[in-house]
């Protein structure tokens, strides 16, 4: 990433501790200090160790330190695994002989090597998945701790497959360690911007077209499976959304609405706010530098300036982002979408993907543009 | 798979300069700070500082600014990336522009001063950080306050009237204002009105007046070293720490008085006065067995709150019933009251 202003999007180091942490029998060390330790500590919460080295560790050598974490996290008895930090990875130790007497995985993913998706996959390539041909069900990809709507997701795949009479096989990446080593042949995918690659990717879930397209791909791939029941149900949703949108319009205009977000959720959203509430999508700003699919075009906003300038160009009725975006949005209306989302208490684990993630994401729009109708 | 972040040594758990440095060049609302690193360290700070913001119902306007450091910089120098970075920062409206150098732009040995040196028609000012290898969180704190100081060329002409500097303020504790506006409330039983806020919400204008105040409020005492500095350059003493606890309310205002030049014993009888009405209203968990939880561990063996469990008959016990521990003493007597709220909640639980 080119220098910029404000940017809103963590470091590759951090997305490797989000691929490893999401899998028990795990033990997830970060190799740096204690500054670069905090935050995915703090952002992912989950359990991971540190090394914490110190100016003194850099002088002398780290591998004593390395050591001695990697020792305490052998205890436990499951791999461990080692993403190293900026300053490690150019020390010129060598650490992958280091820690060969020790089950551990070396991610070398320091900040300097790119984004949070370039860590990620980094760290689900070092663990080398498997694809078993004889596991049964089917996979769910795209699930990450840095994402709020993960939990939610997970459990609304799980609810769908199982009324299609389909298992779920391994979940990438919240799952036992082992399972990532018996993976199903077939794949569908939460957030496509986090796709492993693992298996037949059968499509995605987010927004009833991609739902319905995905589980009638899933009836012919796998015998035994039964999507009847998941078609039926997005009918029956849907024409509840399709009403309560209905509604919507008789007294309000579309709102206009600007988008920030990862490509896959952006592309969500912008999907199912024209499908069914007309919204006109004014501009779609994108963490990465990837392109929008789906024929949205979209412009690369990877600090919050950049932001900024595009909800001044544009004065949108409606905000969807994080609460970067939401700190900036003036008096428009805002839905959370992407991470983080830290000023709200979040108690249920909501979804985006599937048929409950669509309600619960319109439900949260068509909420917030009638508050703000409201407080005009 | 373990619970506890790091084995051994909490001395390695300091934080990074840079997220200290930060906390304090961020609050001067007319600069930019530019981390020369990458863009991750940033944005890591970044969100950390906007969350902060967002818990304090204080949305500010940050202008961080990233060299964007990618391996070709790690490479071959990034002196060429802070650069356009700082050409970038001088393009805003700002009064000042501070660099901060990430670990790494240290570590390959970018010459960060040099580049800041160069004519850039704002004043561009390098803190000594380089992240971890810089020190700790607090390190970076004292770095940005003392390079801050060291370049202001206000006068040392006192105001009018007797006021006081507030200097080195935790800007991302939570609890920020309220200790704050209890320094302010104490300082005012006195006559002391607040001068300058160094460095909390500020701008390079007001910062100027430094050198006016009768006298600093030292945020801890590991700040010594910033309040020397700030006595040899504006002849200005200062009161080594807020005030602690109850009777470390009291002794605040002997001292606060005692160089300001005021009388303080109306004021420390009045505030006796008011910690025990205080304590009154708190009586009916008088007694009460307590221990402090041990999932969120904060401070439990301080005096100002040992005084207080004294001065209520609380009585530590294995068996008695879970309470937060401060995760830094009670700021004067409303920090006291806030505690002994939170104690109360969790004993009627």
């Amino acid at each position: 990433m080119p220098e910029c202003v404000n940017p809103l999007t963590p470091c590759a180091m951090t997305g490797a501790a989000a691929a490893l942490a999401g899998f028990d029998g795990i033990t997830v060390v970060i190799h740096g200090s204690s500054g670069c330790y905090y935050y995915p500590a703090t952002l992912l919460h989950a359990p991971l160790l540190g090394t914490f080295i110190v100016g003194q560790d850099v002088i002398m050598g780290s591998e004593a330190r390395l050591l001695e974490v990697v020792a305490e996290a052998a205890e436990s008895g499951g791999l461990t695994a080692v993403v190293t930090s900026c300053v490690p990875a150019i020390l010129g130790e060598d650490i992958r002989s280091l820690l060969s007497p020790y089950d551990v995985v070396l991610v070398e993913s320091p900040g300097f090597a790119g984004s949070f998706a370039t860590g990620y996959r980094n760290a689900l390539a070092a663990l080398a998945p498997r694809v078993d041909t004889g596991a049964a069900g089917i996979n769910i990809d795209g699930i990450c701790l840095l994402d709020p709507f993960s939990a939610g997701n997970i459990r609304e795949l799980t609810r769908l497959l199982a009324i299609a009479r389909v298992p779920v096989a391994t979940v990438l990446c919240s799952d036992e360690l082992s399972r990532l080593h018996a993976c199903s042949p077939f794949t569908i995918t939460a957030d496509g911007d986090l796709s492993s690659g693992i298996g037949t990717n059968l499509g995605g879930t987010l927004g009833p077209d991609a739902v319905r397209e995905t589980f009638r791909r899933i009836g012919d791939a796998l015998e035994g499976s039964d999507p009847g029941p998941v078609f039926s149900e997005i009918d029956a949703e849907e024409e509840r959304l399709i009403r309560a949108c209905d509604k919507y319009l008789r007294r309000f205009d579309p709102p206009v609405t600007a988008i920030f977000s990862g490509g896959s959720y952006s592309a969500f959203a912008a999907g199912v706010l024209k499908k069914y509430l007309d919204a006109e999508i004014a501009c779609i700003g994108t963490r990465t530098f990837e392109e929008i699919p789906r024929g949205f075009s979209s412009v690369p906003a990877p600090g919050l300036n950049d932001v900024t300038a595009l909800i001044q160009k544009y004065a949108p009725d409606l905000v969807i982002g994080a609460s970067f975006e939401k700190s900036v949005k003036g008096d428009a209306a805002f839905v959370g979408l992407t991470p983080p989302l830290r000023d709200r208490v979040r108690l249920v684990s909501r979804p985006v993907a599937g048929i409950a993630g669509t309600l619960s994401f319109m439900e949260e729009v068509l909420n917030a543009c009638m508050d703000r109708m409201a407080r005009r | 798979m373990p619970s506890k972040p790091s084995p051994l040594n909490s001395c390695r758990s300091g934080g990074c300069t840079l997220t200290g440095a930060l906390s304090v060049t961020t609050s001067v609302v007319d600069s930019a700070t530019i981390i020369h690193g990458p863009a991750g360290c940033a944005h890591h700070n970044f969100s950390l500082l906007h969350a902060t913001g967002l818990d304090n119902d204080r949305i500010t306007s940050l202008n961080l600014f990233s060299s964007g450091m990618l391996e070709p910089e790690v490479i071959f120098g990034g002196e060429d990336a802070l650069e356009r970075a700082i050409r970038r920062a001088v393009r805003g409206d700002y009064s000042v522009v501070y660099v901060l150098s990430a670990c790494i732009a240290d570590t390959i040995g970018d010459d960060v001063p040099a580049v800041c040196r160069k004519d850039w028609g704002v004043p561009v000012i390098p803190v000594p950080t380089a992240g971890f290898l810089g020190g700790s969180f607090q390190d970076g704190v004292n770095n940005a306050l003392v390079s801050i100081a060291g370049t202001l060329t206000g006068t040392a002409e006192r105001k009018n009237g007797i006021c006081a500097n507030i200097i080195g303020e935790k800007n991302l504790e939570f609890e920020v204002e309220e200790n704050f506006n209890e320094v302010s409330r104490l300082l005012s039983l006195l006559g002391i009105t607040i001068n300058v806020r160094f460095i909390h919400c500020a701008g390079t204008g007001e910062l100027a007046s430094l050198g006016g105040a009768t006298l600093n409020v030292l945020r801890d005492e590991g700040m010594g070293s910033l309040g020397d500095l700030l006595n040899r350059k504006y002849g200005t003493r200062a009161v080594p720490a807020f005030p602690a606890g109850l009777s470390g309310t009291l002794r605040f205002l002997q001292s606060a008085g005692e160089i300001a030049g005021t009388d303080a014993v109306e004021s420390i009888a009045g505030e006796t006065g008011a910690q025990a009405s205080l304590l009154e209203d708190f009586s009916d968990i008088a007694g009460s067995s307590i221990r402090f939880d041990p999932v969120f561990p904060g401070l439990t063996d301080d005096c100002s709150v040992s005084e207080v469990i004294e001065r209520l008959g609380l009585e530590i016990s294995l068996e008695g019933v879970r309470v937060p521990a401060p995760l830094s003493p009670p700021v004067g007597t409303a920090g006291v009251r806030r505690l002994l709220h939170r104690w109360r909640r969790a004993l009627h639980a």
